[in-house]
């Protein structure tokens, strides 16, 4: 009897805790939204069930002879895509010599990349834009993802390593022995065991770019090479006459596919990041 | 070890030896060279003709640009491409980058407060222009453009804070800020407010702690002492108390800070503030929202003074990184020609200081711009040495410390004004 | 296992010294590959060498030259430029020493080979030994140089900024930079505003790293376990709404949170507190609430990465462990200090640390949130201004782009040492594997 009284009470303050939580989480997501259907332009005047809903801000987001909206999320799609493609071959490639050989510069290098991940690196900001100058990739979206890319380098060949790590060897070796050549065993043996981890590595290079404003900002001049995040920075960021309402908007239209691709991820989150700290 | 050691050696042999080349002497001398010879074939005193001039013009403001390029492309036959690039911020920061790169404009419009800075930088070119175009312009408006006794711009629009009223729930603007302060009394409650101002934000303070007497640098015959700081005499510390008072007792919290702005703005347009006091800027974004506004010099102070609100000059200047200054110098003297201000004036309701056109019927006539051409009367251009810098902070320090009821008003600028005269001798080294 | 060979060789006998002169040969690249009658590799060799010459002469003369001097003519000389073309001189002239001290060793090793009278290397072999033991070199390679350039590279930027007077007074084009050896360093220990602020941030910097990280990773990790009961229902879908933060732009998300915080118009204060009965707290000007407001927004966004990865410890933890504990009548709390607790720390510790070390360096959420205020008097940073937000603070309104980069440098040094003797301390780092 005591054991399911205990039972009961335990289940009860856990759904309690995951109710709390929800609504805390929840709350400001259903805010935003709520804001990008409130007719004027303001924060304050916002209310989360608006009196008079409007579509206005999608509308205006939409109109192309308005607003740059469309111009920019086919930027941000096309750059993240590349810089999640590019990344995620050249992480595969450093973190399986770091995981499979032993060669010189091998601890060193991993050390780097530790050591590379914690040093703010915006102070260095003008050192990117004069490099972007020398090799003439100033306002391209190529400068743009290259940065991207070697920023994503360090931390997420942490996690893969961690992940290939705990791909038992002995299925190397005997492939080895069955006559597989390096490149083989990278692409037919290893790549799909670590599907998980690239599965992950995928969304978290994908979903970086959508968060940046800062190098976008400096590397890219022209409004209509602009991604997501640095226009509709540029939307609030005006001390005054600034749009919050159709901010909003234009940030449920990032959030919106952002979170479902997550939650379509979801399952490879727990497999694919926490094997290689736990070590299956 | 030995390795690194002998590498390391090699290394600095290398760039020891390297050192000595670098950029051969002559190849300087021979673009001057070229340059004496560009000057010397030139007619009438301008050199020949460039295929194009780049301008960078505000945001939104292309429409007014638009014409006056025509114009001149026709009358001089020089393309002129021009690129929208926002003004207070990023026109500077990317013509840090751009100018030496190359890929900079010829021409760029800044506020008058950063003239300082980027002569300072060396970013901006001095301009040689005739007396006859000078006399075109007010006084004040040449006197933000000059820094240490030379011109550097010629001013496209002045601005200065002016109080605007939504008609619907104020009648006629009040004349003294005595009866606006009555007004508020009675009018402000739960959501709604007679009169906001952001005297958070030193930019629009200033207007009461110079009106009560204060000062930022003294000014010298046109010279800014920049050991003269009057941010914390009788009358500063007076307008301060001023301004503590209107927070106690009928400012909401929720203006004071970084996003004050908007949230004003946000109040206003939904029609639940009678009257804020702001730039002319916000004209357009206030009709857009669907209030009908009416605009009036700031109403006089306790004192009996005006309200000695700052003054910004917009100028055009010449790139110190285009190969044309001449031409460049042109072209800004026929932007600002009294022609083609009046046409801006048209598109943007930018006010020109051009003097012939501040009693035009068409300026005379807009409720507006005649506030803002009477307030600019009592305002004070923002002092453009680069010292000002070091003014922003620390005095939206202690306003806000004010605000929020924190500090008494004397202590407060008091600390302000010692960590001004702390920041500029660190940072300013005396020349 | 690729460096095994030659070390039993080095006894023998030489015959001849044909090692010598192909390493002499070697000071122009190729030609001791050609003594040692690899054709096809000397010319390659040779090829490289030549266009390697052609391509970057100039680059190598005026970087290291500007390196150097900072230039020497105002108007001609960009002395930033020139700062960065000097580091791509250095950083392409060690990738060509490389290169070079690669070409010596290759021909002696080869000129070895002879005079012990050992054939060299067929093409077909030099493929197969270049494939076997390079590699790991091969596929690192493509990422390291991209790393090179775009973020090792601004890092030296920044280090040697911090030794240059680069200022608003010393800013090409009107003058140039120089090279000022420790005078910014002296001067932030001399100077008393630096100091008495300096000293204020950096408090304030370590209870934000640690207040802001460890809730995040208990809230994450507390309700990873309480999500994780096998009796709980519905576990897919409150997994899903704990993940949502995550998938929020967080630039979008603080400027939602800025905003609910508004003393007098955000929800917060106005019908949440309200609603409660709970006057209005001062949110943005209160130094106290702010922080507060900013250890609450970085946990909500914080907490859903942990969350995430504990699910998954969780779920590989063995269910056996828990039925030996209850048979030895642990009881709940027991099961979950000595169990849990140590394998999920375990498990995620390398992850923590790069926690702490994003918070200490987390710009975005202090400037978006209220721009690093409310003021404080007699300092010039505001009461939440963490050490990089000071920083920016400090470039942006007095121009002192060198001291900005002295501090970075200071910054990081001691981020860096602190987290690598953490990292050291961890177990899992210590395991063979890890490094």
């Amino acid at each position: 009897m005591n054991m399911k009284r205990q039972k009961i009470i335990r289940l009860t303050l856990s759904y309690l805790v995951i109710l709390a939580m929800t609504v805390i989480i929840v709350y400001p997501l259903l805010w935003v939204v709520g804001s990008s259907f409130n007719p004027g332009q303001s924060l304050s005047g916002s209310k989360m069930i608006p009196d008079h809903a409007t579509l206005a801000h999608y509308k205006e987001l939409f109109d192309t002879s308005k607003s740059d909206y469309l111009i920019w999320y086919a930027n941000s799609l096309k750059i993240s895509t590349l810089t999640m493609i590019f990344s995620v071959i050249l992480v595969s490639l450093t973190a399986y010599s770091f995981s499979r050989y032993r060669f010189i510069g091998r601890q060193n290098g991993l050390m780097t990349f530790l050591i590379l991940q914690m040093i703010p690196n915006f102070a260095a900001l003008i050192a990117i834009y004069v490099l972007g100058l020398l090799t003439k990739l100033i306002d391209t979206h190529l400068g743009l993802i290259l940065v991207y890319v070697g920023g994503a380098i360090p931390m997420n060949t942490w996690l893969m390593k961690g992940y290939l790590d705990t791909i038992p060897k002995e299925l190397d070796e005997s492939a080895r022995i069955d006559g597989a050549g390096h490149l083989r065993i990278f692409f037919q043996i290893i790549m799909p065991l670590a599907k998980p981890i690239i599965a992950v590595i995928a969304l978290f290079t994908f979903i970086a770019p959508f968060g940046d404003f800062i190098l976008a900002s400096v590397l890219l001049r022209s409004k209509e090479k602009y991604t997501l995040a640095v226009g509709l920075y540029d939307l609030v960021a005006k001390q005054f006459g600034n749009e919050f309402t159709t901010f909003a908007a234009g940030s449920v239209l990032i959030a919106v596919p952002i979170a479902i691709l997550f939650l379509s991820f979801q399952k490879y989150f727990v497999s694919g990041l926490t094997a290689g700290g736990t070590k299956g | 070890m030995k390795k690194a050691v002998s590498i390391f050696s090699s290394l600095a042999l290398m760039t020891g030896v390297l050192a000595g080349c670098g950029p051969g002497k002559e190849a300087t001398q021979t673009k001057n060279n070229e340059g004496e010879k560009k000057a010397a074939t030139a007619e009438n005193g301008m050199p020949p003709k460039p295929e194009k001039l780049v301008v960078w013009e505000d945001v939104k403001r292309g429409v007014a640009l638009e014409p006056a390029i025509k114009a001149f492309e026709q009358k001089y036959g020089i393309k002129v491409e021009y690129k929208e690039v926002e003004m207070a911020t990023k026109q500077r920061d990317q013509l840090r980058l751009d100018g030496p790169a190359g890929t900079g404009p010829d021409v760029i419009t800044v506020p008058h407060d950063q003239v300082g800075q980027l002569v300072t930088e060396g970013l901006i070119r001095e301009i040689n222009v005739d007396q006859s175009v000078l006399d075109t312009f007010t006084e004040s408006s040449l006197k933000a453009e000059t820094y240490n006794g030379k011109l550097y711009g010629l001013p496209k629009a002045v601005e200065t804070p002016v109080f605007i009223y939504n008609k619907k729930l104020m009648d006629k603007a009040p004349a003294t800020m005595d009866e606006l302060y009555q007004f508020s009394k009675d009018f402000t409650k739960g959501d709604k407010y007679g009169f906001l101002a952001l005297w958070d934000n030193f930019y629009f303070a200033h207007g009461i702690i110079a009106g009560m007497g204060g000062y930022v640098f003294k000014d010298n015959n046109g010279t800014l002492d920049r050991n003269d700081i009057g941010l914390n005499n009788e009358g500063a510390v007076k307008g301060t108390e001023y301004i503590q008072k209107w927070y106690k007792e009928l400012f909401p919290k929720g203006i004071i800070g970084e996003n004050g702005g908007s949230t004003m703005d946000g109040l206003f347009n939904e029609g639940k503030v009678a009257s804020v006091m702001n730039g002319p800027w916000a004209f357009q974004g206030m009709r857009d929202a669907g209030i009908d506004i009416g605009v009036a010099p700031m109403p006089t102070l306790p004192n009996g003074e005006h309200v000695k609100t700052f003054m910004g000059v917009k100028g055009w200047h010449v790139s110190a990184f285009s190969k044309n200054p001449e031409w460049a110098t042109k072209l800004i003297e026929f932007l600002t020609n009294e022609e083609n201000a009046k046409k801006r004036f048209e598109l943007t309701r930018e006010i020109p200081p051009v003097k012939s056109l501040i009693n035009d019927p068409l300026i005379a006539n807009d409720e507006g711009a005649k506030a803002v051409a009477i307030q600019s009367q009592y305002a004070v251009p923002m002092p453009n040495i680069p010292e000002m810098a070091e003014v922003w902070g620390p005095m939206a320090t202690a306003l806000q410390l004010v605000a929020n009821q924190k500090t008494e008003p004397k202590k407060a600028l008091d600390e302000a004004v010692k960590t001004i005269k702390t920041n500029i001798e660190t940072n300013h080294p005396s020349k | 296992m690729f460096e095994k060979g030659d070390r039993t060789m080095e006894t023998s006998v030489y015959r001849s010294s044909h090692r010598k002169i192909a390493l002499g040969l070697s000071v122009v690249p190729g030609l001791g590959q050609l003594y040692n009658r690899q054709y096809v590799k000397g010319v390659l060799f040779l090829i490289l060498a030549v266009s390697y010459y052609i391509v970057f002469a100039d680059l190598l003369d005026i970087g290291l030259w500007g390196l150097v001097t900072l230039g020497e003519v105002i108007g001609r000389d960009h002395s930033i430029f020139l700062l960065v073309e000097g580091i791509l001189a250095a950083i392409v002239l060690v990738f060509g020493l490389g290169f070079y001290a690669f070409n010596l060793y290759d021909a002696y090793k080869n000129g070895q080979k002879r005079d012990l009278g050992l054939k060299t290397n067929s093409l077909r072999e030099q493929y197969h030994t270049l494939v076997d033991s390079g590699f790991p070199y091969l596929m690192v390679s493509p990422g390291f140089i991209l790393l090179v350039f775009v973020v090792i590279f601004p890092i030296i930027f920044v280090v040697l900024l911090a030794f240059t007077n680069y200022d608003l007074y010393h800013s090409p084009p009107a003058k140039l930079v120089d090279w000022v050896g420790l005078q910014n360093f002296i001067d932030l220990v001399k100077l008393d505003l630096w100091r008495k602020t300096f000293i204020n941030v950096l408090a304030w910097t370590i209870v934000w790293t640690f207040g802001a990280t460890t809730l995040q990773i208990a809230i994450g990790i507390f309700l990873a376990i309480i999500v994780n009961q096998k009796d709980l229902k519905g576990k897919a879908a409150i997994r899903t709404i704990f993940i949502l933060p995550w998938a929020v732009p967080a630039f979008v998300s603080i400027l939602v949170f800025s905003g609910m915080f508004n003393e007098s118009f955000g929800v917060i204060n106005k019908t949440i507190l309200a609603s409660l009965g709970i006057g209005p707290i001062d949110w943005m000007t209160d130094p106290f609430w702010t922080k507060v407001a900013l250890i609450f927004i970085q946990s909500w966004l914080g907490f859903p990465f942990i969350f995430a990865m504990t699910t998954g410890v969780l779920q590989a933890i063995p269910d056996e462990l828990y039925e030996a504990a209850i048979v030895d009548g642990a009881t709940a709390w027991q099961k979950f200090t000595k169990i849990t607790l140590p394998l999920v720390l375990y498990a995620v510790a390398p992850i923590l640390i790069t926690q702490y070390t994003f918070n200490f360096n987390n710009f975005n959420i202090i400037y978006l949130f209220n721009g690093g205020g409310p003021a404080v008097s007699g300092q010039n940073a505001g009461a939440t201004d963490i050490l990089i937000s000071w920083i920016y603070r400090l470039t942006m309104t007095s121009a002192q782009y060198s001291k900005a980069a002295a501090i970075t440098l200071l910054l990081s040094l001691v981020v860096v040492s602190v987290a690598l003797w953490q990292f050291r301390k961890t177990k899992s780092f210590k395991e063979e594997d890890m490094m």
